[in-house]
């Protein structure tokens, strides 16, 4: 009889546990200036709900194993967790001054961006403890992790530095000058390669990973183009820019670098995030106060869906 | 006895290495600083923000394996300032103080941080750059204005500290953190002068004055935190957009003003040609 039991008990447990891994079915929106974020039903696209979070809420990202949400509070600094389910805050944790943007890194530690202490500080998300800190150049912003964890990117956005730091030791073993105001990076699968926007210019860089160089880099034509964030397809071969003021997101062949297609969303595009197949692509249009929803089978946005004041940052869990 | 010249060789030996270390240690040292020269008054704004465009620009060489030094002359000073030191030359002197600079000085880049003159813009001074706006800029940018809103009483500058906009507010903040004051247009100017001069040799460019000058006319993309990236017309002026304040109150607005102009089009501002 109790083994029975037992076995229920376990089998639920297992259940549940996939449940979570596959995650909730949201998308979560930060909005900096409504201090809330948007729960966006993932398959309907549909607004589930509004929660408040705190003051000027911008990055957010999820644990390794989607069982916790993070979201980095600037004029708090702190960073908030909630859980994706049942949308309760359980905690909270300092995370340095002015937290802007931070990155998971695969052993669940948190590596995050203090704009205003030229700073990137690393810490234990259970805990809340802060690990080391390493000092990088003025107003750091992105953070970007390699997938095995080995390396870990951080722009200092008005030093024009990409920083490329080494795990575990967390010291920078190569300082790379970008073009003006470097935003946001991204690795592809293999850590071979990083893709950095830099905001003023409007360039794209390609940096080897081997030969910690830039061996490729495109000016975006647009003369308002001031790109953000970066995706890559689920075959790698086409880069998504954000395009900010040119209001649209820019399709990037990633092997060429050639420009063959601009997708038009709402104001201000900065932040991108996609589904676990990458069949969608969300974006955050910043002035319009939308989510703009990507179908990336034919690079068409297939809806748009009203949010917060000024969404930033946008994560899904499906 | 053998023993005794042995601890000679030695000691003579550590003699030679601690020498060669001491002097290949300060000749690397003084390699990897680049100098820049300031000419004019240093209890000012304008070098108030060359000293914080300084220390950015050290903070971002730190990474780099670059150094900069600023050595300043007062105005009364500027005629023993030896140009083959420098890579540069920032000045906050007047249109006749820099005429005379350029006079005697050949090869090495001026800024012009502060005047206004236009007549220094219409000359084209051979190496002479201007980060300031001209008053034929301000006057241009007040017209377009007026052009939408003809009773508006409002003033052009090149700076603000209550801009916020782009990456405006971050250098505002950093100004008031080092100064405790309000960064004024000068001010800007300052900063913007020394970090660009900077960010030419972080680019790779050789710290020589040629170099320096080749960059400065034909590859800058400097991000002024005005929202694009600058570069010098064939007057030496930088093109930029200018900020518009009326009755006090700094507009959401900028020069080349929109709906007049295409907001792009920064030779719109000021003198586009040279009169000689």
């Amino acid at each position: 009889m109790s083994i029975k039991r037992c076995l229920i008990f376990c089998l639920s447990l297992l259940v549940m546990q996939s449940l979570h891994a596959a995650g909730v079915n949201r998308v979560f929106v930060t909005n900096e200036k409504s201090d809330n974020i948007t729960v966006i039903n993932s398959k309907t696209l549909k607004v589930e709900t509004t929660i408040p979070i705190g003051d000027r809420p911008r990055g957010i990202h999820l644990s390794p194993d989607r069982s916790e949400l993070y979201v980095a509070i600037g004029n708090e600094n702190v960073i908030k967790v909630v859980d994706p389910e049942t949308l309760k805050i359980l905690r909270q944790f300092h995370a340095g001054s002015d937290p802007e943007d931070f990155a998971v890194h695969p052993n669940g530690e948190i590596y995050i961006s203090n704009e205003d202490a030229a700073k990137a500080s690393v810490f234990n998300p259970k805990t809340g403890r802060k690990l080391t800190e390493i000092d990088v150049g003025l107003e750091p912003e992105g953070v970007a992790i390699s997938p095995d964890g080995k390396f870990v990117v951080v722009t200092s956005e008005s030093s024009s530095l990409l920083h490329v730091i080494k795990v575990p030791e967390n010291t920078i073993i190569k300082n790379i000058i970008v073009g003006a105001r470097p935003r946001s990076a991204i690795f592809n699968s293999d850590g071979t390669l990083v893709y950095a926007s830099s905001e003023i210019g409007g360039e794209i860089q390609k940096v080897d990973m081997k030969s910690l160089k830039i061996i490729d880099s495109v000016k975006l034509t647009s003369d308002s183009a001031k790109p953000k964030d970066l995706r890559l397809s689920k075959d790698e071969k086409t880069l998504y820019v954000a395009g900010g003021r040119a209001n649209s997101v820019f399709v990037l062949d990633a092997e060429n670098m050639k420009v063959l297609k601009e997708i038009p969303v709402g104001k201000r595009v900065w932040g991108l995030a996609m589904n676990r197949d990458k069949s969608r692509l969300f974006t955050t249009d910043g002035v319009t106060g939308t989510v703009s929803v990507i179908d990336t089978s034919d690079n068409k946005v297939i809806k748009t869906i009203k949010v917060g004041k000024f969404p930033w940052g946008v994560v899904v869990d499906d | 006895m053998l023993k005794h010249i042995h601890d000679a060789d030695r000691h003579l030996a550590r003699l030679v290495v601690i020498f060669l270390f001491c002097f290949s240690g300060a000749a690397l040292a003084d390699q990897h600083v680049v100098r820049f020269a300031y000419a004019g008054k240093t209890d000012t704004a304008a070098y108030n923000g060359v000293k914080l465009g300084l220390a950015e620009a050290n903070l971002q060489g730190k990474f780099l394996g670059y150094s900069f030094a600023i050595d300043a002359y007062s105005p009364a000073q500027a005629g023993k300032l030896d140009p083959t030191k420098y890579v540069a030359i920032l000045s906050t002197l007047d249109s006749n103080g820099l005429r005379a600079l350029a006079a005697r000085i050949n090869g090495v880049a001026i800024l012009n941080l502060t005047d206004k003159d236009d007549a220094l813009r219409k000359e084209c001074i051979t190496d002479m750059f201007h980060i300031i706006p001209s008053h034929a800029m301000e006057r241009d940018a007040v017209m377009q204005w007026q052009k939408k809103h003809p009773d508006s009483r409002v003033r052009a500058t090149a700076w603000d500290p209550r801009f916020v906009k782009y990456a405006g507010r971050d250098l505002n903040k950093r100004y008031r953190a080092k100064y405790n004051k309000k960064m004024d247009e000068l001010a800007w100017a300052g900063w913007a002068g020394a970090r660009m001069v900077a960010d030419v040799i972080v680019r790779g460019t050789p710290a020589e004055p040629a170099q320096v000058l080749d960059f400065l006319k034909t590859k800058l993309a400097f991000d002024g935190q005005k929202g694009l990236d600058m570069s010098f017309r064939v007057t030496g002026q930088l093109r930029q957009p200018l900020l518009l304040v009326e009755n006090g109150k700094l507009l959401n607005a900028e020069a080349p003003v929109r709906g007049v102009v295409d907001p792009d089009d920064y030779d719109s501002l000021g003198i586009a040609g040279c009169s000689k």
